[in-house]
């Protein structure tokens, strides 16, 4: 864990409301596995005053780059997005624990929901490299066409890429979990792994369908954090029965976690 | 000008600085070993400890508001006994004082704590957190009224031969009669402010932000409260103040300092900047420097002779 202030050494504007950020931040590059993220500070100032959780999207060890891909939501997200080459920033990461990597052999079902594709690309990029052979495919959901962000990174990184749109203006209409369940009723023999990263309702549905067709399912949540490194216990979800801890932390225990450590019954939205 | 006296003298604790972090901030130390050197800091205060473990409040538990956030954590921990044994031995490792957040829903459990930390090695002091809800007031906290916070001081005080910190809550009308209570009772030093007692509503949902409803603001947006706070209980009683709330610079401590507290606490800040309580201490030592002052403990309550 390092507290750093990499320079931002190029940004692109992906769609309308996603930008993608490179810095330069070797320590990290070399450091961070996939899933795993930093807390941003987004303000000089007192107001926004919370550091802002970014997933790690890509990176590059040998040249010391990261990439991280962000939405602007709100007054802290647009202020990263407005960032410029030059500009540095004040990080915290990398932080949590990042996605356990399927075994050789072992088909592996990417699903996307919104800006949750960045840590999914990253992971693709992973198990590409990783020792042995793995079948990945991907599913990306967005609410229409122009959301796709970076969809390319993901789609060039596996065997199959399935883009999912809520109104059809491009590829299966409907939604990303049940893409994943038509998928799924296809038999394999060997070891199969979800992994997903999106909005609270789509990981929901996805542990439920990962629990049904009973397939090892990961998941990465996001929630509010405070200090982002596990001491102010403000980013927790309920843990499944029969859990030491009644709550787990999203920052230190997650971002990943196995969708059957959580209780989904009392998972906040 | 030679080196600045940074020492302070609390309630028997002679610190090397005055510059501490606040209850719930730095969880049991160790989160935040890999960013700070914990081992520079004045003094180390625990997040809350209670008899028994518990779980919390449900999630969510904290929102961001304007130049300050509301939590409402719920005294998570693991009870007395796992913090003694499991949590401890790594505090004490970073060879700073450390002061124990004590809370609890009775005054029993907080005599039982209280007689578990007096017969443990390597503690500096007790901070008694009166702002729990209690069960005798019928979940009303003790800190609002004077005299349960004069019984539970007494009986702490009785039950630990620690020195013994309270710590106010600022929702109260008249915090120095509080204060008074607590000091008459036998309270070696007083802390303060806890967070106030805050909410937001998310209006797309319309609904409580905060599972719990209500929830604790801190940070910068409360600290002009906090001062007012430190210098209304600083004229009221001769003990000690460690003051906090929302202190994000020298200057925001210096206020603190200023207006009669000993010693200050760094609470959200950290999160902001784990650095903070560092820069902090070296933005006093300069000051000090630059205004020709050779202990920083001469600028205490300074402010009360304008
Ligand atoms: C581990 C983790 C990884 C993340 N990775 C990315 C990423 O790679 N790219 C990206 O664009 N975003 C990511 N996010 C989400 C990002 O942190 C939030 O969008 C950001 O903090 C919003 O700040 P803001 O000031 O722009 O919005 P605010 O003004 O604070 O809020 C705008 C809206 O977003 C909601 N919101 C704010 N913060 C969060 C949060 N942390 N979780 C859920 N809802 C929130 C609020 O309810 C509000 O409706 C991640 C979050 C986590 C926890
Ligand atoms: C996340 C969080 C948890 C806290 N937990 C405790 C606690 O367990 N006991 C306590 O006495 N105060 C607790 N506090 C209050 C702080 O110690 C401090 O009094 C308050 O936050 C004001 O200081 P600040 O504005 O610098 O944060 C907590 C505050 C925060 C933000
Ligand atoms: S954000 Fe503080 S514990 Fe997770």
């Amino acid at each position: 864990m390092f507290n750093l202030t990499p320079t931002v050494v190029s940004r692109e504007q992906v769609t309308p409301v996603h930008v993608r950020l490179r810095l330069s931040a070797p320590e990290i590059a070399l450091a961070a596995l996939p899933g795993q993220f930093l807390h941003l500070r987004v303000s000089a100032a007192c107001d926004p005053l919370l550091r802002r959780p970014f997933s790690i999207m890509l990176t590059e060890p040998a040249t010391g780059l990261i990439d991280l891909l962000v939405q602007v939501v709100g007054r802290g997200s647009e202020a990263v997005a407005a960032a410029m080459p030059g500009q540095s920033f004040d990080i915290i990461g990398p932080l949590g624990h990042g996605f356990p990597l399927a075994p050789s052999g072992s088909q592996v079902f990417l699903v996307a929901g919104g800006v949750g594709v960045a840590p999914l690309i990253g992971l693709a990029e992973a198990l590409a490299e990783a020792p042995g052979e793995r079948e990945i495919f991907s599913l990306f959901g967005a609410r229409t066409e122009s959301l796709l962000c970076c969809w390319l990174e993901l789609a060039e990184r596996c065997v199959e890429f399935t883009a999912v749109t809520e109104d059809g203006s491009i590829g299966e209409t409907g939604l990303v979990s049940e893409a994943l369940a038509r998928r799924l009723q296809a038999p394999f023999p060997g070891k199969r792994v979800i992994y997903a990263c999106g909005p609270m309702p789509m990981l929901t549905a996805i542990a439920a369908i990962g629990r049904e067709a009973d397939v090892e399912t990961y998941v990465s949540l996001e929630r509010w954090m405070g200090c982002g490194v596990g001491a102010c216990l403000g980013c927790v979800v309920p843990a499944a029965a029969p859990s030491v801890e009644r709550y787990l932390r999203v920052c230190k225990d997650g971002p990943v976690f196995p969708a059957t450590a959580l209780d989904w019954e009392a998972m906040p939205r | 000008m030679s080196a600045v006296d940074l020492s302070v003298e609390l309630c028997g604790l002679g610190l090397k600085n005055p510059v501490m972090v606040a209850s719930g901030i730095f969880g049991y130390g160790t989160e935040y070993a890999d960013l700070v050197d914990v081992s520079s800091l004045g003094a180390l205060v625990t997040k809350a400890v209670t008899l028994e473990p518990r779980e919390g409040n449900p999630p969510p538990r904290l929102c961001e508001t304007p130049a300050a956030m509301l939590n409402a954590i719920g005294l998570q921990n693991p009870g007395v006994e796992v913090f003694v044994t499991e949590k401890l031995p790594a505090l004490r490792d970073f060879g700073v004082p450390i002061i124990v957040n004590v809370a609890g829903a009775t005054l029993e459990d907080y005599v039982a704590v209280a007689r578990r930390l007096a017969e443990t090695e390597g503690l500096a002091a007790l901070e008694l957190n009166v702002s729990c809800p209690n069960v005798k007031a019928g979940g009303l906290h003790c800190g609002v009224s004077p005299d349960l916070t004069a019984e539970l001081v007494a009986t702490v005080k009785a039950a630990c031969p620690l020195p013994l910190i309270t710590k106010l809550s600022p929702n109260v009308t008249d915090i120095a009669s509080i204060a008074r209570a607590a000091v008459e009772a036998g309270s070696d030093a007083l802390s303060l402010i806890n967070t106030l007692l805050g909410m937001a509503i998310d209006v797309e949902r319309q609904a409580p932000v905060l599972a719990n409803v209500t929830g604790g603001l801190s940070g910068p947006a409360i600290r002009p409260v906090a001062v007012r706070m430190v210098w209304e209980v600083a004229r009221a009683v001769p003990v000690p103040i460690i003051g906090m709330g929302g202190i994000m610079t020298a200057r925001d401590a210096l206020e603190f300092l200023l207006a009669g507290a000993t010693a200050v606490a760094i609470g959200t800040a950290n999160f902001v900047n784990p650095d903070t309580a560092a820069e902090v201490l070296k933005g006093l030592e300069d000051y000090c420097r630059r205004h020709e002052v050779a202990r920083l403990s001469d600028l205490i309550g300074a402010a009360h002779q304008y």
